[in-house]
């Protein structure tokens, strides 16, 4: 591939968690209402139904709530709406833990992150990973992707 | 109005391997293009070429989808061409989905979307994939020609090149009035022939470039799409002055039967039925060059290249070392499917990768068997324009054939070939004293003269040696079925044509 050749990539719980930091870091400033989940959930999506259109975001999201059920099933009453917005979240994301001392390892509360690393893997696994890593970059400009391992996202 | 006054159009390069060429040095710029064919044919991946060589983060290219294929199954697919670098997303290259626009409302809020988008990023490049599902909305307010126009009047403005991609049937070429908006109207077409598939493309119209006419074959590989025109490349290329080199055979005495040997730039003719040595020859001739510092190259059709070096060898011809030295390539042309312009690609490839002056093809009739059966009625016309080009550029071929022996004819090929090369040798087998002999005539030499004599010859472990004087004591040779006459063998040298001394 004639791509620069990408670092080595983080686990997709690693990148969630990661993105999900820089959000709570940016909400203090902005909108401390909102939910770091949401916050990213939301920008995936604008982006990535702007690229590949409503519908194949809302098929990819379904998708990877079910799958993020099946793991965190405290997301039982979360649902994805026809335009791809994530509907029941709100409530429930008061128990998400951003358990700083846990390594790999995520507690139920831990659905938000969940959710994100299963989205993320879905577009790992169709997209392959210097795509996807290309196109969280462009949301996510000031975010340090390339240090997401399992240390680095902690720490961010 | 001098040429310092016209507008110079700058010419984008089109990222295809061979397509420049075709296009007549690459698109032109502001152009709007459409890219037409059915599904399968490889429209957009031609276009996601284009953009992958052009597009910048100061001029990035906006790629629209529509309907259809879903753009992550898109992008999953194309990304396997080796000329997908996926950090040219999104910042080179953004792919904006039209489908919600499109579906719920008409060709107008297309529109209105695409100049928003275009108006924000000022792209170098656009693309619409594909244009055509669009007006499948029978209620839509504006119809698809009112569409194009506009948007081909935009898209110029904010000086984009535009690529409309769209799947139509042979039979919608004809008064089709989109295709009078359009600068560029690249068609590529796929058709089954018997077991094979064959990919041809045509530049149907460009305006301001003088592009190849006729259709060219392509390939989709891993590297994308790879055109290959009717004129090989090398329209720009002048001619080899006429030469009067001769190069030799390395066998002494039919060098002298051709005058020296063959003309440099000559296209010479080995004919011969099964086991006369056509081959061994051929062998020779390449060892030749390379003993005299002439690069070539042997593309073989019917054996391996280890096989056929291998079988060199034993006739005390080394053809590995000049292999591993870069002054020798065996080209084994897959045995599937080929165009002729293919093979002529991967020969013109090798010849100027080496800077080759001597190639072989060893066979015709290989050659042929090589080839799509869609490309087998064109063999003819197809080996002339190869024939053509490659002695322009200097190279001297040699091509095998077999023909069939008979006693009432003495063909000198199959394909009705003859006038496509300069020299004919014609070996054949003759009996003789209870014995299958085999004799050797040099039929014509375009460019010189060259000996009449009919000589024994035979294939030993340093190749073909020829034996004695002519045979003057037999008539009727060339039939296979000699007569003894009852003159003696000639004593005399090799005689020429027109009483010219041969050269030693």
């Amino acid at each position: 591939m004639l791509g620069k050749k990408m670092k080595a990539a983080p686990t997709m719980r690693d990148l969630a968690r990661c993105l999900l930091t820089y959000e709570a870091g940016a909400d203090k400033a902005s909108e401390p209402m909102e939910s770091p989940t949401l916050r990213v959930y939301e920008k995936l999506r604008q982006s990535l139904a702007e690229f590949a259109g409503v519908a194949a975001f809302e098929s990819l999201a379904f998708r990877a709530l079910t799958q993020a059920k099946s793991e965190a099933p405290s997301l039982w009453a979360v649902k994805v709406a026809a335009d791809g917005s994530l509907q029941g979240l709100a409530r429930y994301e008061t128990q998400i833990d951003m358990d700083k001392d846990l390594v790999g390892e995520f507690p139920a509360g831990d659905g938000g992150i969940i959710l994100i690393a299963r989205l993320l893997g879905l577009l790992r696994l169709f997209l392959g990973e210097a795509l996807t890593l290309s196109l969280l970059r462009n949301v996510w400009p000031g975010a340090a992707l390339d240090n997401c391992n399992s240390e680095n996202g902690r720490k961010a | 109005m001098s040429t310092e006054d016209k507008v110079k159009i700058n010419k984008l390069p089109t990222g295809v391997p061979g397509l420049d060429e075709i296009v007549g040095g690459g698109l032109p710029e502001f152009s709007f293009n459409i890219i037409a064919g059915a599904p399968g044919s490889g429209k957009t991946t031609l276009a996601h070429q284009f953009v992958f060589a052009n597009a910048t983060p100061e001029r990035p290219a906006l790629y629209f989808t529509v309907l259809g294929e879903s753009t992550i199954k898109m992008l999953r697919y194309q990304q396997q061409y080796s000329f997908f670098d996926p950090s040219m997303l999104p910042g080179s290259i953004r792919f904006i989905n039209l489908s919600e626009v499109v579906l719920e409302k008409d060709l107008g809020a297309v529109l209105e979307q695409i100049t928003k988008e275009v108006e924000k990023a000022s792209p170098a490049v656009v693309v619409v994939d594909s244009f055509r599902t669009m007006v499948r909305k029978p209620e839509s307010d504006m119809d698809l020609q009112s569409f194009i126009q506009r948007l081909a009047l935009f898209l110029a403005s904010w000086q984009a090149t535009t690529f409309l991609i769209g799947e139509y049937a042979e039979d919608e070429l004809r008064d089709n009035p989109i295709f009078t908006v359009a600068d560029g109207l690249i068609w590529l077409r796929q058709t089954a022939e018997r077991n094979s598939i064959v990919r041809k493309l045509q530049v149907i119209k460009l305006r301001g470039q003088d592009s190849v006419p006729g259709l060219h074959t392509f390939r989709i590989t891993d590297a994308g799409v790879q055109a290959f025109s009717r004129t090989f490349g090398l329209t720009s290329r002048k001619r080899n002055p006429p030469s009067n080199r001769r190069l030799c055979f390395g066998v002494p005495e039919l060098d002298k039967m051709l005058g020296g040997g063959v003309p440099e730039g000559d296209s010479v003719l080995i004919a011969g039925s099964s086991g006369t040595g056509k081959s061994v020859l051929a062998t020779q001739f390449v060892a030749e060059g390379i003993r005299n510092g002439e690069p070539g190259i042997v593309a073989v059709f019917e054996e391996r290249p280890e096989a056929y070096a291998e079988r060199a060898t034993s006739l005390g011809l080394d053809l590995e070392t000049p292999q591993t030295d870069g002054k020798l390539t065996i080209l084994y042309l897959r045995p599937l499917d080929l165009s002729v312009d293919e093979t002529m690609q991967s020969i013109l490839d090798a010849v100027q990768k080496i800077g080759a002056k001597r190639l072989v093809i060893d066979s015709l009739a290989g050659f042929e068997m090589a080839l799509s059966p869609g490309f087998r009625a064109d063999f003819r016309e197809s080996l002339y324009r190869m024939i053509f080009a490659l002695t322009g550029i200097g190279v001297t071929i040699l091509s095998t054939v077999e023909v069939d022996e008979s006693f009432t004819q003495f063909p000198f090929s199959t394909y009705s070939i003859s006038f496509l090369t300069d020299d004919i040798i014609r070996l054949r087998y003759v009996s003789i004293d209870g014995q299958l002999r085999k004799i050797l005539v040099v039929i014509k030499m375009r460019g010189g003269n060259h000996a009449k004599d009919i000589r024994e010859y035979e294939i030993t472990d340093k190749g073909v040696v020829i034996l004695g004087k002519r045979l003057a004591n037999y008539q009727a040779l060339i039939s296979g079925i000699p007569i003894r006459s009852d003159r003696p063998n000639s004593a005399d040298e090799p005689s020429l044509d027109n009483g010219i001394e041969p050269k030693t």
